[in-house]
């Protein structure tokens, strides 16, 4: 795309929007580079909302700043921001066709009314609706009236485009359609998106970046594998993906991995941002399929292993999943894929499982 | 994109769309629950109402002479469009003053209850006490004149009561709440998104008033016209309590036959207002602008 | 229709709702003290049993009815009196057609009676075998009885005007009487006061009727700028003088007493003012039309007459009466001698029969 539609970037600065007595946001700091797909991805109420809706400019911050491009647009009223917004509900005008629902921001920008017809027939062009100008909203099903939404915010190349939950409304296929579609938009338009999604899959299928936000701050941002992969809490391990929580004392620290002491054997672990002291009590996180029964390594069974006793064993298609009691009774769940090469357990089998120190974290 | 299977699992049916197969099944229920009202309505209201219309015609014998002598009836003509007249002026002040009024009640959450009490104060008191209150206000030593003189605005009291235009000013505090209601209704109905998405596409304030506030407010707006300006139709007595002394409505007209006995000729003027009242709802049905909000309002 | 007859408002209705500026009762407190009369016998062919259903115009005048002869009569004939307002020709022109006939009697005028007469069978004969010798034969006629005297006369505020206004030609006379003036319309059923009209341009009372309404619109149009209020009920003109919007109006007697006892400078002029009476008519089909003829003769009697004038400010219908009535009271009283020959007698006759084209000419020349 030509220069001018290159996104715009995106600053929040100790961000907070305080309501009576609760912080909906509270110190949010995030970098939003140029042309990026951020998604801010939380339960309801952990403030990923509240953050869109202070950077559209329909909330007032209680504090910090908000600058776009490196300009502070906090005492700027949303109608001057020149962003792009796509809601939840669609918010199309029932009054208006699709023609004009999508012609509404050129023609506030007192764009001629010629120029205007070709700009919203490209727009629909661009969302796949060609000849469906002259419907009104009602006369569209769900899918469509987003797509109209979507044609809305984007037909005055905005270099910014904000969206909150904007598949939440429409039911599994086509929203997956439409997640495709909206990456696709992304990379032809060059601009920065903003997304707010409660979904994990959908972060994860979308995003550049993720800002997982939970009690209105910001629990650790990244891309989705760095996320998946290294989870830097406990909140952002259980959010993102299943994760196994051992409770482990620590021994010994040999440069970033950490030994601990957990259900009787010694685990080592990744310790990405953390530096406990030895003999602190610790959590480590694995991901249920990064475990393996330590004969189905073929001799070549990772460093860290742990006796289980199998309490339940669930056939589940394309895998296995089995809950597991450690020593001490911690439960463990591990994901095998189903082969029917691979032996299958049955509950009440003792059984020893190994795993990578790769992909153990303290968290 | 399957399209076509979501047209026929619903979220059509959820916007309002009648063509759904669900739309095709008789459903008889609501009938039945109406039944009843039906029944009383056919009873207590439609007959009466037909009875009297036969009376236009048939008393003391089947003749339309009744309102063939309409045309050449310069009191009646007189009348009529006085009355026309001060329900158009009633509906215009009251829209112009419910309108902010009923923004407020619905954009001003904290203030809504008091201003709905204010709204339906005078809802509770009864004309008569309320055109007595007029009388107070507006007299030569009232209030309104005394104030003024007070603040040294005039010398010699303004003549208000006693003239169409006080007529006009209570008429239009007595249907106000008329005005006021259906349009903060509609108003409320209006999705807040809509306004943010407005406001985030580039419009400011006024021009998303005009553009999607006032628009979409078109039924409430409408219903509260039709309301006010029929209910004006048939006033009596504010008009002759505070109004000037040439003020006669087709009301005071149709109240002066019945007590001369001339039933035939008040139920004449009564079928010559109701007909009135009636071709104004159609007319207003058929509108363009105000039509299509009626239907949206299905959404 | 129903609407409109419940917001129409009878002559004496809204007799109470001056309540809005005037607080004070309609008895005044000089009459009060009197020791009312009590009529302890009657004839045997008045008493019965079972019970009578009169329909009044509620109200204050219920009031007074109740106390000056609906208790007396129930105690001493031994037949129950059940009383209802809201009494109007045309709701008994509807019971008659439809045969539900819920009064027995109700409070008229001679004119509303006799029009709806004049349209079929609507009422029952009056037994004048029973009425006492005492009422005067001009208030008997074949359907009703008259029963209540009262005056449509010229009022004025004394501080507002130099001097007393001494009739119509006064009230036509804004430069001599400044101010402006209210008179009695036609909205909701009343009747233009063109008698006062005809005196008003030099006609004597006894060559008022048969009213020349030529002539009378040509005199109204004299005073026509000066009217601000064409009232329809009689709570209007206390109104207008109490607030001052008025110097000069024609009023019902009755009610002035209230505005007086209130305070308000204002006085009755008597001078060619008109004498009109409410009749008590039985209506066709009454089912207690026995017991209702018994109470028509009751309630004429001089002492039940004479109590009603205690009650409230109007006259009787028995010459017998006034030896009953103190002489303060008698003072105020349309029936009183000195008063009753100032008035014109109101023509029931001319205004039966020429009503409806009276009003309309009225109408077309107030709108013109």
């Amino acid at each position: 795309m030509n220069g001018a539609a290159r996104g715009a970037s995106v600053s929040l600065a100790d961000l907070e929007k305080r309501y009576d007595r609760t912080n909906a946001v509270d110190g949010v700091s995030l970098d939003i580079r140029s042309g990026e797909f951020l998604t801010l991805l939380g339960p309801s109420g952990s403030g990923k909302t509240t953050t869109l809706m202070m950077i559209a400019g329909f909330e007032t911050p209680s504090a910090g700043d908000i600058a776009i491009d490196g300009t502070s647009v906090v005492a700027m009223p949303p109608y001057r921001r020149n962003i792009g917004m796509v809601f939840q509900n669609y918010a199309l005008f029932p009054h208006l066709t699709v023609e004009d629902n999508i012609g509404f921001p050129l023609k506030q920008r007192g764009v001629p009314k010629a120029e205007r017809t070709k700009l919203v027939a490209e727009a629909l062009e661009l969302v796949q609706l060609p000849g469906y100008g002259g419907r009104y909203p009602r006369q569209l099903s769900g899918g469509q009236q987003q797509r109209v939404a979507l044609a809305r915010a984007i037909v005055f190349k905005p270099r910014l485009l904000l969206m909150d939950e904007p598949l939440g409304a429409l039911d599994k296929q086509l929203r997956e359609n439409l997640q495709l579609e909206m990456r696709r938009l992304h990379a032809d338009l060059g601009i920065t998106f903003i997304y707010v999604t409660h979904d994990q899959e959908e972060a994860l299928t979308m995003s550049d970046r993720i800002a997982v936000m939970n009690d209105g701050k910001v629990a650790q941002v990244g891309r989705p594998e760095d996320l998946y992969d290294r989870p830097c809490n406990r909140f952002v391990a259980g959010f993102i993906g299943e994760s196994n929580f051992l409770p482990a004392v620590v021994r010994d620290l040999e440069d970033d991995v950490v030994v601990a002491e957990c259900e009787g054997v010694m685990v080592r672990a990744l310790c990405p941002t953390l530096r406990p002291a030895s003999g602190s009590k610790v959590t480590l996180t694995t991901r249920p399929e990064r475990l393996r029964f330590a004969d189905a390594w073929n001799g070549n069974a990772p460093q860290n292993r742990m006796s289980v006793t199998v309490t339940e064993a669930v056939f589940a298609g394309e895998r296995c999943r089995y809950l597991l009691r450690a020593t001490d009774g911690t439960s463990i769940v591990l994901k095998e894929p189903s082969s029917a090469a691979i032996r299958r357990r049955q509950v009440g089998d003792q059984a020893e499982i190994a795993w990578s120190v790769a992909d153990t974290i303290l968290v | 994109m399957s399209e076509a299977v979501l047209r026929e699992r619903g979220p059509l049916a959820r916007i309002g769309l009648r063509s759904g197969p669900e739309a095709r099944a008789p459903n008889l229920m609501p009938y039945l629950l109406a039944a009843p009202l039906i029944l009383f309505m056919l009873a207590f209201y439609a007959m009466p109402v037909v009875a009297m219309l036969m009376r236009s015609v048939s008393d003391p014998t089947w003749t339309v002479a009744n309102y063939a002598t309409l045309p050449d009836d310069a009191v009646f003509l007189k009348t009529f469009a006085n009355t026309f007249y001060t329900s158009l002026i009633v509906t215009l002040v009251s829209l112009l003053l419910g309108y902010p009024v009923a923004m407020a009640l619905v954009r001003a959450p904290r203030w809504a209850p008091i201003i709905l009490v204010l709204i339906m104060l005078p809802f509770w008191t009864s004309v008569l006490v309320r055109s007595y209150a007029w009388m107070v206000l507006l007299g030569r030593h009232g209030l309104f004149n005394e104030a003024l003189i007070a603040a040294g605005m005039i010398d010699r009291p303004l003549r208000i009561l006693n003239t169409p235009l006080a007529t006009q000013i209570a008429m239009s505090h007595i249907l106000l709440p008329y005005m006021i209601l259906p349009i903060a209704n509609a108003l409320r109905q209006i999705d807040p998104s809509l306004l943010r998405a407005a406001s985030g596409l580039g419009s400011p304030p006024w021009r998303t008033f005009l553009q999607v506030t006032l628009p979409l407010s078109m039924p409430g707006v409408a219903a509260g016209v039709l309301l006010v300006f029929v209910l004006a139709l048939g006033f009596y007595i504010t008009p002759a309590m505070v109004g000037g002394p040439r003020e006669i409505t087709i009301s005071m007209l149709i109240a002066q036959r019945v007590d001369q006995l001339d039933w035939a000729y008040a139920a004449t003027l009564s079928a010559v207002l109701l007909a009135t009242a009636l071709a104004i709802i159609g007319a207003f049905y058929r509108l363009p602008g105000v039509g299509n909000a009626f239907r949206m309002n299905a959404r | 229709m129903s609407k409109l007859r419940s917001t129409r408002f009878g002559r004496r209705t809204t007799l109470g709702l001056l309540g809005a500026g005037l607080a004070a009762p309609f008895i005044r407190p000089a009459a009060a003290q009197a020791a009312w009369p009590e009529q302890t016998t009657i004839p045997d062919i008045l008493k019965g049993s079972g019970e009578v259903r009169i329909a009044g115009f509620g109200g204050t005048m219920n009031d007074a009815q109740i106390k000056a002869y609906y208790e007396p009569f129930e105690k001493i004939s031994g037949i129950k009196v059940r009383a209802f307002p809201g009494s109007d020709p045309t709701k008994i022109k509807a019971m008659v057609e439809t045969g539900n006939v819920e009064w027995d009697l109700a409070q008229l005028s001679r004119g509303s009676i006799m029009n709806l007469q004049k349209r079929g069978d609507y009422f029952e004969k009056i037994d004048y075998d029973i009425v006492d010798s005492g009422v005067d034969p001009a208030y008997r006629f074949e359907y009703g009885l008259e029963m209540l005297v009262w005056a449509q006369v010229l009022a004025y505020r004394k501080d507002l005007v130099k001097g007393e206004p001494k009739g119509w030609a006064d009230f036509w006379d804004t430069k001599k009487f400044p101010g402006e003036r209210a008179m009695y319309g036609t909205t909701s059923g009343g009747f233009p006061e063109m008698e006062f009209a005809l005196m008003a341009a030099g006609v004597p009372p006894d060559k008022v009727y048969p009213i020349d309404i030529d002539k009378a619109l040509a005199s109204y149009e004299k005073i026509k700028k000066d009217v601000i209020k064409w009232w329809d009920t009689g709570a209007v003109p206390i109104q207008l003088l109490t607030d001052r919007e008025v110097s000069m109006t024609t009023v019902w007697n009755g009610r002035m007493a209230a505005l007086q006892a209130a305070g308000v400078p204002a006085e009755i002029s008597w001078a060619q003012g008109l004498s009109k009476r409410d009749a008590w008519g039985i209506p066709k089909g009454a089912k207690n039309k026995a017991n209702a003829m018994k109470f028509v003769a009751y309630s004429t009697m001089a002492i039940p007459q004479a109590r009603i004038a205690f009650a409230i400010p109007y006259g009787s219908v028995n010459n017998a009466s006034n030896e009953y009535i103190p002489p303060d009271r008698l003072a105020v009283l349309p029936s009183a001698p000195d008063i009753k020959k100032q008035l014109l007698n109101y023509n029931y006759d001319w205004w039966i029969d020429n009503r409806e084209a009276a009003v309309n000419r009225f109408n077309k020349w107030l709108l013109s």
